[in-house]
């Protein structure tokens, strides 16, 4: 069944925060690279990727994700990720999605880092 | 009774749900505990009460690859067990304590075979879900080579 989701994008000083809504699967692709169009046209530099707390992501939502963040990679985007279950971050490190971002506990620690950095 | 809205039973008459009501099994499984691992005898399918199971692939044997969460009362897994070669195509994990009813291979298959219109409706809604299964595997593959042909080119 395709799952729908609803990316809101929300600006914090310098960082481009993507609140992500919903399971992420290999659906949710068309969403996540409307929010991110939308996030460059808007001259994104630096993104924040937030999850839902109970959000599953399974194999093609990390699929979408590596995607995307290939993508922020070749265009010299600072990118990290919060929101995610612990169990989310131990799969993110084994499949390599942490050499692309830095995962944050909580918003606030990721916005606090984020925007210090130049 | 949860049998009745899961996806493999629907189109089913009261008396055919009551069947399979009579061959299952209600279970309780504690958050952590593996139901079953990929390539394992599929002797039973699940349909799930309450609670949450994850259903996931591992590659080579190291890295956890999360397939999908069963969370609505009424989803079941395991289907293997009704397709040869009956083995567990994915692991079943629990992910939060859950109440199951358990349908064993063997039970299903006596059923079937004594009623070929329930094995009919069971098997054409089968196909209905792996269809859906088979179109997410290729938008995921589709991804990764979008991803691919991408980093080739720059």
């Amino acid at each position: 069944m395709p799952e729908h989701n609803e990316i809101r994008l929300e600006k914090h000083s310098t960082v481009t925060v993507f609140c992500i809504e919903g399971d992420v699967t290999a659906f949710s692709e068309p969403f996540l690279n409307t929010a991110y169009q939308k996030a460059n046209e808007q001259g994104a530099k630096k993104i924040l990727l937030k999850f839902d707390k109970d959000a599953y992501i399974n194999s093609g939502g990390i699929a979408v994700l590596i995607q995307i963040l290939a993508e922020t990679r070749r265009n010299n985007q600072d990118t990290a990720i919060t929101g995610v279950s612990d169990h989310f971050k131990k799969i993110f490190h084994m499949v390599g999605i942490t050499k692309f971002a830095k995962i944050f506990n909580t918003l606030e620690e990721a916005l606090a880092l984020m925007t210090k950095e130049s | 009774m949860q049998l009745s809205t899961c996806y493999l039973f629907q189109g089913l008459s009261e008396c055919q749900l009551k069947q399979l009501i009579a061959i299952s099994t209600e279970i309780r499984v504690q958050q952590g505990t593996w139901l079953y691992h990929e390539n394992e005898p599929a002797d039973q399918m699940f349909v799930l009460k309450d609670g949450a199971v994850e259903l996931l692939s591992t590659i080579d044997d190291a890295i956890e690859l999360p397939i999908t969460i069963i969370r609505s009362p009424g989803s079941c897994f395991g289907t293997s067990a009704l397709i040869p070669p009956h083995l567990y195509s994915l692991s079943a994990r629990c992910a939060k304590d859950a109440t199951l009813q358990a349908i064993k291979q063997n039970d299903l298959r006596n059923l079937i075979q004594q009623n070929g219109e329930l094995g009919f409706a069971i098997l054409t809604n089968l196909a209905k879900h792996f269809l859906d299964r088979l179109k997410e595997t290729r938008q995921e593959l589709k991804i990764h080579f979008k991803t691919l042909f991408k980093s080739m080119h720059h």
